[in-house]
């Protein structure tokens, strides 16, 4: 089975770019627009990894985060953060919030491949 | 990053300026909006990360400090006034030139990112740009750490009691620090409460180890960046021992291999007090295989030689009538044919893969002609043999670039019309059968029979009386050396014509057809087999010959009738349940001598959009197909597509239906020149 | 393979065939293998060149008639006919054709300072398909230019 990865962010391209660099890598890949889609999405699939961005709009990348982890199958599920914030703030914020790491915007496919493996060995 | 990546990103960005320039417009009217505030900065925003992601770096620092407004006035710092609309305004008109890397020579956008700034701190100078877009790269201040040391480090890290629950897999983080050189590892359970006590949700463990002295602390730092775990690194002395007195070693365990593979173990059982930890094989390659598409064609080739030797075997079985080997062919004829389709379905390949480059050749093509046009695509899923997705490429680049340089209006003649203002293309793809089509779609004025006649009258390629119906004057642009491009243009009407394109379709034992209405637009179809390597074949006989057609052309098989088994002058029909089917005999095509047995069949196939009949001495029966390509020498010969080696060992050409027909008819009608059904 | 290049060595290792009367001498390199008769499926429209195919071991493969191909009479026995598999070069790649022989002589070598350009004048063969010939046991042995011969087929269709 190959390993199924949430991929929730309201650019296409970023989407698109992480769809096509992980389904290369040979990871199934389920795509949500923003963290309330991403939420429905989580909880109808099961999803080995989840990689979301903050800005989002209806709900954003931390409350996604805190949903899903007040949900029994949300929990143990690795989360990643997107943001081109590079403050702590948010690092700490999404720590708090249940996110297992996080990433920062432009990341290469490469460095997006490498994260994934590093969560999902 | 790819062109294909940059090319989706261009695409999402003139949605994303759409929105932008509807916000700020929408702003003027209803300048206290929060909705519409936190909707421009989340565009914005995404410009600004899409951007800097797909390597527009000066786009993304440009965005910086627009976004900045705008998050002050989300915070509620800066109110919206008419002046930061202008300038958001006029910020936004500068993006699509800061993506094609246009020049600025008098400065308009430090000018307006300036005025922006300057927006922000009144009374205060412009802040240095050089900070605007900078994006520090992830790394949040290490540690405080002594400086690196001379001898091996010591790490010693624990897990937060959390970290289970957020996922962490402390097997990978133990991984990939042994990659980094890391050896005694040590697992510090102290922490570890009574089993009683234990929630195997909690984390309590620790590890202990030590590390090579080239180890920074920034290399550290990126390993835990997916844990949250406290950790330090100290730098052992040289020549002192390993810490053995300490609490940590009178429980520690040697870990000789990751404790568990698959979900976040509970502590008690991944590493037991006093027993040693069970040794368990990294499940290192995972439920995919990546294989090289050589190698599928090499699968695919003893597959088809396995399906050979297997008609081979039945046969042999069924001579010598030996009950226990016609058993055993039997079942290996299942096993070849359950190989068989295993090994197609390995090699099947979404469309999709081809999508990413048609999206940016039609965005480019559309700004290059100012045909604004909107490129949707239809069953991306739709999966298709590797081998013919790639040579689908560049026919559909050449019918796409027709679409638009042709089939397009201008801007100008579009708006004449009662059509939307964008052009649309579209590109689906769905399975029929044993077969895949592939459209082409676009909305635009349509292809004109009678200027395509005129041109074909012109160019020689047709008398000027010879009849045809609609659908053959389309299929004249496929003939080589037709081209209506009134003038050459830069993208079309020079190089590799329409005709190709069809050679390369049938190449792969495909067809294409152009169905078009004049005002409303063109749909080129191209109808593909599913695979090229094996097909199921009607075997027949022929003056002693034995041929193979596709079974996905074939209809039906009727009897010839007695007063039809003598060639006539006029032409020969058949009446099969009272429509008229006109039929080729193959003996006269194939020029064979002799005289035919008194019962003959006739095969009726399907040719592009006719039913033919092709009458044949015999039928042999179905068989597995497997294709083998005719060589250079036999090129020429279009009603062959193939060949296919028997269970005898002899040869069967495969035919090409189509152009069998077209063979036929123009023996029939050596005057006229027929154009290819 | 032209005049010069067979020059380039001293000898040049050969196999005698027959074809009608007349003796051809097919470079060792270019092949492949010896065949008994296989037989042979005709290929509708393909022309006297190159009329059909055999199965070479699992392979397709393209049987050509040299004797129409250099307007040889038919004269000779067909008793120990045989197939040769020859691998030359076609449009840039490798290609495997066959070509019957009415008998295969011997497996020879010449010396290349033997080897004479064909005449200009006189002869009924096209010039570009004969890289030369030499002076055999039994009459003139002619040296096809396979290369040449199998492009042009491939170019006539």
């Amino acid at each position: 089975m190959s390993k199924t990865v949430l991929t929730i962010d309201d650019s296409p391209s970023i989407r698109r770019m992480i769809v096509m660099t992980l389904e290369e890598a040979g990871y199934k890949v389920i795509e949500a627009v923003d963290g309330q889609d991403g939420l429905n999405k989580a909880l109808a699939n099961p999803v080995d990894a989840v990689i979301t961005d903050q800005n989002m709009p209806n709900l954003d990348g931390l409350g996604f985060i805190r949903a899903l982890r007040q949900h029994p199958s949300g929990k143990g599920v690795p989360i990643v953060v997107l943001s081109t914030d590079s403050e702590d703030t948010l690092k700490t914020q999404a720590r708090e919030a249940g996110a297992l790491g996080w990433m920062v915007k432009p990341f290469t496919q490469d460095k997006l491949l490498a994260v994934i493996r590093k969560v999902l060995g | 990053m790819s062109d294909e990546m940059s090319a989706i990103f261009r695409e999402e960005l003139r949605d994303l300026l759409e929105s932008l320039e509807k916000g700020l417009l929408d702003l003027k009217s209803r300048p206290t909006d929060m909705g519409l505030v936190n909707q421009v900065f989340r565009d914005l925003h995404t410009v600004k990360g899409s951007g800097a992601m797909f390597g527009f770096t000066d786009l993304a620092a440009f965005i910086h400090e627009f976004e900045t407004v705008f998050d002050r006035i989300r915070a509620g710092v800066l109110p919206v006034g008419p002046e930061i609309l202008r300038l958001a305004l006029a910020a936004k008109d500068e993006i699509p030139g800061l993506v094609d890397n246009e020049p600025d020579p008098d400065g308009r956008r430090d000018g307006i990112l300036a005025a922006l700034v300057g927006l922000m701190n009144p009374g205060q100078p412009p802040a240095a740009s050089a900070e605007a877009g900078a994006q520090a790269n992830g790394q949040g201040p290490a540690p405080d750490l002594p400086a690196a040391p001379s001898g091996p480090s010591h790490l010693r890290f624990r897990l937060s009691s959390g970290a289970f629950a957020m996922g962490a897999r402390p097997e990978i983080l133990l991984d990939e620090l042994r990659g980094l050189g890391a050896t005694e590892i040590t697992a510090d359970l102290t922490e570890l409460p009574s089993l009683d006590r234990l929630d195997v949700e909690d984390c309590w463990l620790g590890w202990s180890m030590s590390l090579p002295a080239e180890i920074s602390a920034q290399q550290l730092e990126e390993v835990f960046m997916f844990v949250d775990a406290d950790w330090s690194l100290v730098p052992a002395e040289p020549a002192a021992p390993a810490p053995s007195g300490d609490a940590v070693a009178e429980t520690a365990v040697t870990l000789h291999a990751p404790p568990a593979a698959d979900t976040a173990p509970p502590p008690a059982a991944a590493a037991p007090p006093g027993a040693p930890a069970r040794e368990k094989p990294a499940d290192a390659a995972g439920a995919t295989v990546r294989v090289p598409a050589e190698r599928l064609d090499a699968l695919m080739d003893a597959v088809g030689e396995l399906v050979i030797l297997e008609a081979r075997l039945t046969e042999l079985a069924r001579e010598n009538r030996d009950p226990a080997l016609i058993t055993t062919a039997e079942q290996i004829t299942r096993l070849a044919a359950g190989l068989r389709d295993a090994t197609m379905t390995m090699r099947m390949v979404p469309i999709r893969s081809l999508v990413a480059r048609f999206r940016r050749l039609v965005l480019d093509l559309s700004d290059k002609l100012g045909k604004p046009v909107e490129f949707s695509v239809i069953g991306e899923d739709t999966k298709l043999d590797k081998t013919v997705i790639e040579k689908l490429a560049d026919p559909l680049v050449h019918i796409l670039r027709n679409a638009i340089d042709h089939g397009m209006e201008t801007q100008e003649q579009r708006a004449e019309t009662a059509k939307a203002h964008v052009g649309l293309i579209e590109l689906s793809a769905e399975h029929a059968g044993a077969e895949v089509l592939i459209r082409v779609r676009d909305d635009g004025r349509g292809m004109d029979p009678a200027r395509i006649r005129a041109k074909a009258v012109a160019q020689g390629l047709i008398s000027a009386d010879t009849i045809l119906t609609e659908s053959q004057i389309f299929a004249l642009v496929f003939e080589p050396g037709f081209s209506t491009a009134e003038k050459v243009t830069e993208l079309s009407g020079r190089g590799v014509g329409m005709d190709v394109v069809r050679r390369t379709i049938e190449s792969l034992r495909g067809s294409l057809e152009i169905e078009s209405k004049m005002g409303h637009g063109t749909t080129v179809t191209l109808r593909l087999p599913l695979t090229l390597a094996i097909i199921e074949g009607l075997l027949i006989e022929v003056a002693g010959e034995r041929y193979t057609l596709p079974m996905a052309s074939v209809q039906e098989i009727v009897e010839l009738p007695a007063d039809k088994a003598q060639p006539k002058k006029s032409g020969d029909f058949l009446d099969i349940r009272g429509r008229f089917v006109p039929f080729l005999r193959m003996r006269a095509m194939f020029d064979c001598a002799g005289q035919p047995g008194p019962e003959q069949n006739v095969v009726i196939v399907m040719s592009g959009e006719n039913r033919v009949g092709l009458v044949v001495d015999r039928i042999v029966g179905t068989n597995q197909t497997v294709i083998k390509q005719m060589s250079k020498l036999h090129a020429g010969v279009r009603a062959v597509s193939g060949a296919t080696i028997l269970g005898d060992g002899s040869v069967a050409l495969i035919l090409d239906v189509a152009h069998l027909v077209g063979m036929g008819r123009s023996q029939q009608e050596p005057q006229g020149r027929e154009v290819a059904a | 393979m032209r005049l010069q290049d067979i020059k380039r060595d001293r000898t040049v290792t050969v196999v005698t065939m027959a074809l009608g009367a007349q003796t051809l001498a097919i470079p060792a390199p270019l092949l492949r293998e010896i065949l008994d008769p296989l037989p042979v499926t005709r290929v509708p429209g393909a022309g006297p060149h190159v009329p059909g195919v055999v199965n070479v071991r699992g392979s397709v493969v393209p049987l050509a008639d040299l004797k129409h191909v250099l307007s040889i009479t038919n004269e000779g026995h067909d008793e120990r006919r045989r197939i040769l598999v020859l691998e030359i070069t076609l449009g840039g790649e490798a290609a495997v054709v066959a070509i019957s022989a009415d008998a295969v002589h011997e497996v020879t070598t010449v010396e290349t300072h033997l080897i004479e350009p064909v005449p200009t004048t006189a002869q009924a063969w096209p010039p570009d398909y004969l890289t030369g010939l030499y002076r055999g046991a039994s009459g003139f042995v002619l040296l096809p230019n396979l290369e040449m011969i199998f492009a042009n087929l491939a170019n006539q269709l």
